[in-house]
């Protein structure tokens, strides 16, 4: 099954422009599949800034806006996307001038993945 | 902020056969949508303009047409606004 996925994640990586890196983790940010090109910086791959979304959406759910569902990151070299799948974490990576919006549509693509991954972890 | 913007959109929505319109800026964000349109979209269409603008770099930005039976979408890039017109087409 993990390399299924891993195929269906490297094709979501080749059909957008300018992304470098697709990770699922875990909450605490380990990672449990990552596909990517040798452009993603290693710092952003990293368990203790990945798990920061955690404490992000928390602070987001007290705006009273609903369960946050995604969020973006843009930085002067890269866009940081990480979307709330909990248990699961979805996090994108890629360029600054990556089109967001191509990548916010993948998650319908996405879904069905992720909710297998997810009965997966919750076997565990 | 917008009201130029919805003006155009409502505008477009009166010609006839067209059912639905979408915008999206430079990292494909949707600016606004009007009709059977989805927000969704907004993304992939900027992506399909700048896939289509590589295939002439010198030319200006293409129109993209992309037609089937009874439908028909309408892509344009001006600047950085992308914007998409959704029509039915009468074969």
């Amino acid at each position: 099954m993990v390399e299924e996925v891993r195929k269906c994640l490297q094709d979501l990586l080749m059909k957008v422009n300018g992304l470098y890196c697709i990770l699922i983790t875990d909450r605490d940010g380990v990672p449990l599949l990552k596909v990517g090109s040798e452009k993603a910086p290693e710092h952003a791959m990293r368990p203790n800034f990945i798990s920061t979304f955690g404490l992000a959406i928390d602070q987001g759910s007290k705006l009273g806006l609903g369960k946050t569902s995604t969020l973006i990151c843009s930085y002067s070299q890269f866009q940081v996307i990480q979307m709330n799948k909990l248990p699961l974490i979805v996090t994108f990576i890629t360029s600054d001038s990556c089109n967001t919006g191509h990548v916010l549509a993948l998650e319908k693509q996405l879904n069905p993945i992720i909710s297998e991954l997810t009965l997966a972890v919750a076997e565990l | 902020m917008e009201k130029n913007l919805d003006r155009v959109m409502e505008e477009l929505l009166n010609k006839p056969g067209v059912y639905g319109c979408v915008f999206a800026d430079h990292q494909g964000l949707c600016l606004g949508v009007k009709g059977k349109a989805s927000t969704d979209s907004a993304g992939v269409i900027g992506a399909i303009a700048e896939q289509a603008a590589k295939l002439e770099p010198k030319s200006k930005m293409p129109i993209i047409h992309l037609e089937n039976d009874n439908k028909a979408c309408i892509i344009h890039r001006t600047g950085t606004v992308t914007g998409a017109v959704f029509k039915n087409v009468h074969g």
